[in-house]
Order: structure tokens, then sequence, then C-alpha cells
């Protein structure tokens, strides 16, 4: 007798549907069987279902079961067959059809419940695309799956309640997606009310939330670098829908969601060490797997100690910088993972660190220095829009005078002019593809950002005196226009344009 | 060809004669030898870590100096040596620079550009160890010894405690050059040195004139009054209070925001504006007025 359950591959962030064909032979020795280039996990996955089938109560058939996963040609990895394989075999035990324009996926557990199983979401909308009404999916990966419109997922438990339902004898109730209201609490570390001082980087760190411009930190050991990164989540603007989905895919696939989870509606920070391997952080394996910077998309990649970070990382991340996506080539696939983060690094500014420390002295030798700065290569400095100093601040002068901290702004009031300006942006670029001004071409900038004679004439005034490359240049007329926006002003005056300025390339340029 | 001056020749300078025993027997040069280049010789030392304000006074002083037509000396090291070589070349001064390694090499390496721009100048570039000797540690010392002795005096601008800055101040005082130093900060470890030559007797140094009055020489006509002029054309009152704050003491932005109560945005924009018409300058983070 044979069985079809259908069900999906995903290929990087695309999915293909695969036909789970289940036969069962009354001739032959019992035996149990998987073709159709199941990797590991798959090919273990008979034990499971057999296990899980005995503890439902039903006998596991004692006749030759061969399962074929087609297409064949299609490598299949991962543990989300054993539902498909298990219903297959029910369904002829226990004499049930399966209902028409389903999908199923799932892990099975020893006891016949289901497990948490990664790319739910995107097999939801794999089956809006192509009209597949339901979903059987396990019960902690409903909430991913139910985020689609238009599809109903059924939240399965265990092997007992789905051949209930197929029995028509009980009930599942599909899910109901809630869109979760903004107003979570923010996974911010520190509020940028507690980082005293560095108000010159605090508000750089505003400007770039606001326009998802790269900003590189440069200073000593403990002068609150590190804090300032952290604090810089309770300031992001949320995701808006499509990039809530986005987001939420890449995570899927990885397998990042927890169970129970469902759309990602904050931006993601990710903060990788600098032992981090190439392949960690871009992404790829022989098996390409979204990297740290695929699970920083539409987020903040913080790249603490960036100088540490081995050179061919660093400029493995050139091309995701430019263009927003990484495109992992393999024999046999080929994978695209969007990677449009905003990068946030930081670095010391010497070997020894303490470089224009107002109380430590440097010990470092000028040659010591250049070719600790050198290691951060131009072209990745080229791509930083915001380039800041951070010197260490006196926490004596801040101790005795405890109103000023009073006085600070806390991030939620930062975030609220970061939400305006970052609103302001989409409406800009509503006709364009672009969603901020860091992701502004030439073409944008022309259109965008109008410069009056006397701005024009700062600008090259300032190219001139500071030396600034044509990419700065254009890097500076990009920062006025964040700064415009958080002013809610429509053109960009010479104020925006001379605060713009002083994020220029500072320390690592004169290398 | 290797170009160089025995201890026998007459072009062998006078000043460097009189040291005795530790003149070295002879000197190898670069650029083109004219006996007056030695005539008035200034040398001026500092730390290899100078801090913005001994380079700022540095250039100050230099400048002044070397347009009244003194030539500098000095050892190429990067830091103080090569905020003086290159103040003079700015102004077109002479300067001779004092190499710590052999004639045929550039060291450091990166101040390349320098070494050039010296010799465009009409500069010499010396040294008493000959082709490819590599700099050592002692030939560090040892080239000191002639820095001090191609001068009069000698100017140490910043030098920390057991410096080569000391060294070459050793040498001055042992040859019985005059000695002028630059007061600082007490607590700066790069002023400890030069306040212990102060207590030792050297004399205190605060504008060029102190130095041009050794030498007998005029000060040259440098236009000081066009700095004058800018500052009283219209300033904003948030430019004047700024002003009126750096010239007290550099500050960077952040200490500037938090004395002044003006948000980093404002202080960044004015401070931006200011830097673009040249009232104000930036030096590793800090500002100060021009």
């Amino acid at each position: 007798m044979l069985i079809k359950v259908p069900s999906v591959v995903n290929l990087g962030l695309e999915t293909i549907k695969v036909d789970v064909e289940v036969n069962l032979a009354n001739r032959g020795l019992p035996g149990f069987e998987i073709v159709g280039l199941p990797d590991k996990a798959v090919d273990e996955s008979k034990e499971r279902v057999r296990a899980a089938i005995s503890s439902s109560g039903v006998d596991f058939p004692a006749k030759k079961i061969t399962v074929n996963l087609a297409p064949a040609d299609i490598q299949k990895e991962g543990s989300l067959y054993d539902l498909p394989i298990a219903v297959g075999i029910l369904s002829s035990v226990l004499q049930f059809p399966i209902p028409e324009k389903s999908l199923f996926l799932g892990e099975l557990s020893f006891d016949g419940s289901l497990r948490h199983t990664k790319g739910a979401l995107l097999m939801a909308l794999f089956a809006k695309e192509f009209g597949f009404s339901n979903l059987f999916v396990p019960k902690d990966s409903a909430n991913e799956a139910g985020v689609v419109k238009g599809v109903k997922v059924f939240p399965v438990e265990n092997l007992i309640q789905i051949a209930g339902y197929f029995l028509k004898k009980r009930n599942i109730e599909p899910v109901v997606y809630q869109k979760i209201l903004s107003g979570l609490p923010s996974s911010a570390e520190f509020d940028m009310r507690e980082v005293l001082g560095q108000e010159q980087a605090k508000r750089a760190m505003e400007i770039a939330a606001a326009g998802g411009h790269n900003i590189i930190m440069v200073g000593s050991p403990g002068s609150g670098k590190t804090m300032l990164a952290r604090a810089l989540p309770g300031i992001l603007p949320p995701l808006n829908e499509t990039e809530s989905l986005e987001v939420t895919k890449i995570y899927s696939v990885a397998g990042s969601i927890p169970p129970g989870g469902s759309l990602i509606t904050e931006r993601q920070f990710r903060a990788p060490h600098h032992s981090a391997s190439l392949v960690g952080l871009v992404g790829g394996g022989a098996k390409p797997h979204p990297g740290e910077i695929s699970l920083a998309h539409r987020g903040v990649l913080f790249l603490d100690e960036f100088n540490e970070f081995p050179h061919n990382v660093m400029e493995a991340m050139r091309q995701p910088l430019e263009d927003g996506y990484l495109t992992i080539s393999r024999s046999k696939q080929r994978v695209i993972y969007p990677a449009d983060f905003m990068l946030v690094a930081s670095a010391n500014p010497c070997p020894c660190g303490y470089l224009n420390h107002p109380k430590k002295n440097c010990v470092c030798t000028q040659n010591q220095i250049k070719k600790y700065q050198k290691r951060i290569s131009g072209p990745i400095l080229d791509r930083i829009d915001l380039h800041i100093a951070i010197l260490p601040v006196d926490t004596a002068e801040f101790s005795d005078n405890q109103k000023n901290s009073e006085l600070l702004e806390s991030s939620k009031i930062i975030k609220q002019r970061v939400v305006l300006a970052k609103e302001k942006q989409e409406e800009r670029f509503i006709k364009d593809s672009i969603q901020s001004n860091a992701q502004m071409k030439n073409s944008h900038i022309k259109k965008y950002c109008k410069l009056t004679k006397d701005i024009e004439g700062i600008l090259r005034t300032a190219s001139l005196k500071f030396q600034l490359s044509a990419r700065s240049y254009m890097k500076t007329i990009k920062v006025a226009r964040t700064i415009a926006d958080l002013d809610g002003a429509e053109e960009i005056t010479i104020s925006h344009m001379a605060e713009a300025l002083q994020y220029k390339p500072k320390i690592y340029d004169t290398v | 060809m290797e170009k160089a001056v025995k201890i026998e020749d007459k072009k062998y300078p006078k000043s460097l004669k009189e040291i005795g025993r530790e003149a070295p027997k002879k000197l190898y040069y670069k650029g083109e030898w004219k006996e007056e280049i030695f005539e008035n010789c200034l040398a001026v030392v500092g730390s290899r870590h100078l801090t913005g304000y001994g380079k700022k006074i540095t250039e100050q002083l230099v400048t002044e100096i070397a347009a009244s037509g003194i030539t500098i000396v000095s050892g190429f090291m990067y830091g103080g040596d090569e905020a003086a070589h290159s103040a003079t070349v700015r102004i077109g001064g002479k300067t001779i620079a004092v190499m710590p390694c052999g004639i045929d090499m550039i060291h450091p390496e990166y101040q390349e550009k320098l070494y050039y721009e010296i010799l465009e100048n009409k500069g010499l570039i010396i040294s008493e160890l000959e082709g490819k000797f590599s700099p050592v540690n002692w030939t560090y010392a040892r080239r000191n010894r002639i820095v001090a002795g191609l001068s009069k005096a000698i100017l140490v601008v910043e030098a920390g405690l057991n410096s080569g800055t000391l060294i070459t101040a050793k040498y001055a005082k042992k040859y019985g050059r005059k000695i002028f130093a630059v007061p600082g900060q007490i607590t700066s470890d790069v002023s400890k040195g030069t306040i212990k030559l102060i207590k030792e007797g050297a004399f205190v140094v605060t504008e060029a004139s102190d130095i041009l009055k050794y030498y007998n020489v005029s000060p040259a006509n440098l236009s000081n009054s066009e700095s004058q002029a800018k500052q009283s054309s219209i300033l904003s009152k948030e430019e004047k209070t700024i002003i009126e704050q750096l010239k007290r003491e550099p500050m960077e932005a952040d200490l500037l925001s938090r004395t002044l109560g003006i948000s980093a945005a404002k202080v960044g924009t004015t401070l931006s504006l200011m830097q673009l018409k040249g009232f104000i300058n930036q030096e590793s983070g800090k500002y100060y007025v021009n």
C-alpha cells in the first residue's frame, strides 16, 4: 500500500516540496528503509518513528516499509521528516486518509510527542504561495508558522492526537496569530542614562540607530565602548512588518527561534567574539548555514576589539557590507542569505590601549601603533560612516554630582526621536528599494539630499582641510541627511552638515 | 659616491671640533655641505611621546626661530624631533637631521617624505655611521652628542625622566651649551624631565624672543596679526564661550558640552564650523585655540 505525505526541504531560504512516499509491502522480510538522499539525521528517523509509534499504543507493522523522499536527487537533512513518515505509516495501519493540500513537518520524541523543529516559518510561507491550506507542525513551532495569514496551522502535540484528529475522534484548534504589540521590554543591557559622560558618542549612537549607519568607536580600555554598544538595542527602532518577516525567516532556518516563539519584532543584536571562525561569522559550511552577519540582518553586528578579528574574516565582510547580502556557492548548491546589518565596531587606539589617555602613558612606539591600526583595512574603514574617539570619563566627576545623571536622557526618549526619523526615511524611500539613509546610493543622494551653494562650499572646504576621500564626502552627506531627519527638517542645513563633519574618519585614517 | 667630511678638513664644523675627544672623526652627509649652515645652530629636542601641547609649542617656537635664519638641529626621531624638522621645512628654513643609523638608511622609514623635504630645503642629513649601519640602542645616545655638539644652545620642549632627550641635555651641559626648557604641567610625565632641567638652572622659554636674544638675531616679521583680526570678527555667543573655555585649557567635545551645558550636537556643530574657519584646531581628541 502506497501513501504520499507532502512535506518540504529548505535549501538556504528557498523551499522545495518533498513528497514523503511510504510503502508498506506485505511481501518480503519486515524492515524499514529510507531512500532519497537522506542524511544521517533523516536516516535515524527510522528509530524515532518506530519508538514513537510503539509508545503511542499502536503496534508497529511487521511489514517491509520503504520510504522515498522525492525528488530523490536533492539532499535532505534534519529531523523534520519524522512526522510525515509516522503519519504515513499510521494512515496505513489505522486506515485514515491524508487530507488534501496539507504539509507536515516535525521531529518526534520516543514517547510520541513532537519537538520544536526549525524551518516552520519557511514552510508556512511556501504553503501560502503554492496553495496548501493546512499545516501540521509541532505545537512549539506553531506560533512561528502561524505568522503567515491564510494558512491553517495545526499545533500537534503528539501522534495520538493527530491520529485521533484524522480519525475524527478529536479536534485540533488551528492557531490564531495575534499581532504582538510593540512596547515589549527592550533587550538592552544598559539604559543610555547609565552611560556617564560620552555625550558625543551617545549622539553618534543616536544618529547611527536612526539612519542605520555603520559606526566605529576607538578608545582606551574601560572608556565605555562596550557599554555604549550594549545600550544601543534600547534605542533602535522596531522592525516593520516586511523586515520582521525577513529576519524571522533567517532565524527559522538557523533554528534559532525558541520553542513557542513567533515573529521577531525587535532588531537583533549579535556580538560574536573575535575568535569566531570565518564560516561562523559570514555563514557557509558544506551545507550552507547562515552566519552571524545574517543573523544580524536588519539589526546590529557588534564586533568588539575589531582589529583582533582575523584578516580574512574582516575582508569577507566587505561584500555584504556593500550589497546587503551574501552569496555562498557550493558545488551542489548556491545560497543567498540576506545580511543587511549595521556594523558597530570598537577598537583600541594602540596595542597598549592608552594612546591619548589623559592620565596614563602610552608605551607603544610609532611603528607598533601603525602596525596595529593597519589591521583594519582601508576598504573596511571606508564603509564605516561614523567614526568616534572615546575618551575615558573621570568617574570622580560624576559621583559627587548625582544630579547630573538624573538629567541625562533615557533610552526611551532617544528612541522616540529615532523612531520618528526612521518613519521619515521609510516615507521618503517608499518608491525605492532601500529602507534607510545609510543604504543610499549616489543616485539617491542626488535626489534626496539637495545641498545649497553654501553647504556645498563648506563641504568642499572641509574635504580639502581634512582630506576627505570621495566616498567620505558622500558618507558625510548621508550622515547629514540623518541628522536632518532627527531634527525633523526637510532640507539639510549648514548646522546639520557641520555636525556630520564631527564624525569624519579620525585616528585610524592617519595610517 | 659617498660624501664625507673628515675632522682634519677645513669644512668640519667648528663647534663640533670644540667638543674634543668626543668629536666624530668622520661625518657622512647627504645634501649640500655649506659652512654657513653651521653658524647659528639650535638643537630642538623633545619626547617621542610628544603631547598635543608639546607639539603645538614646538611648532610655534620653531617656526619663529627658523624664520629668523637659525638652523634647527635635531635627531629625526618621531615625536619631538619630527615636529621640529617639519615645522622648519614648512617655512622653508634650514635644518640638520643627525641620524642614529648609517647614512644610506632612512630611520624611521615612514618619515621618508620629511627626509626629502629637508634636503629640498637645503638642509643636511648627517651621520657618523657609514652605509647601512642599523640603528641600535647605543647609536641613539651617541647621536645625541653630535646634536648637542653642533649647536650653540639646545631647546628642550618635553622630556621624560630617563629619556634620550635628557641625554642630549647632559651632553649640552658637558660642552657648555646653553639649555632652554619649556615649562609644562608638573603632573605630566613628559614634563618631569624639563622641570628637572629648570630646577638645575636651565632657562625658561615662553616665547621665541627668549632664544633669539641669545643669538642676537632680530625676529622675522611673521604676520601674527592675522589671527588677531580673525578673532575680532563677529562670533556667535556660543562660539565666544567655547573659545574662552578653550583658551584656558584644551578640551574634548564631551567635556565642553558638560562644562558649558550645551548639547553634544550643538557643540559638535559649532566646533566643526570654527575649525573650518580656522579659529580652533584638533589634536589627539582635544580642541585648542589657534
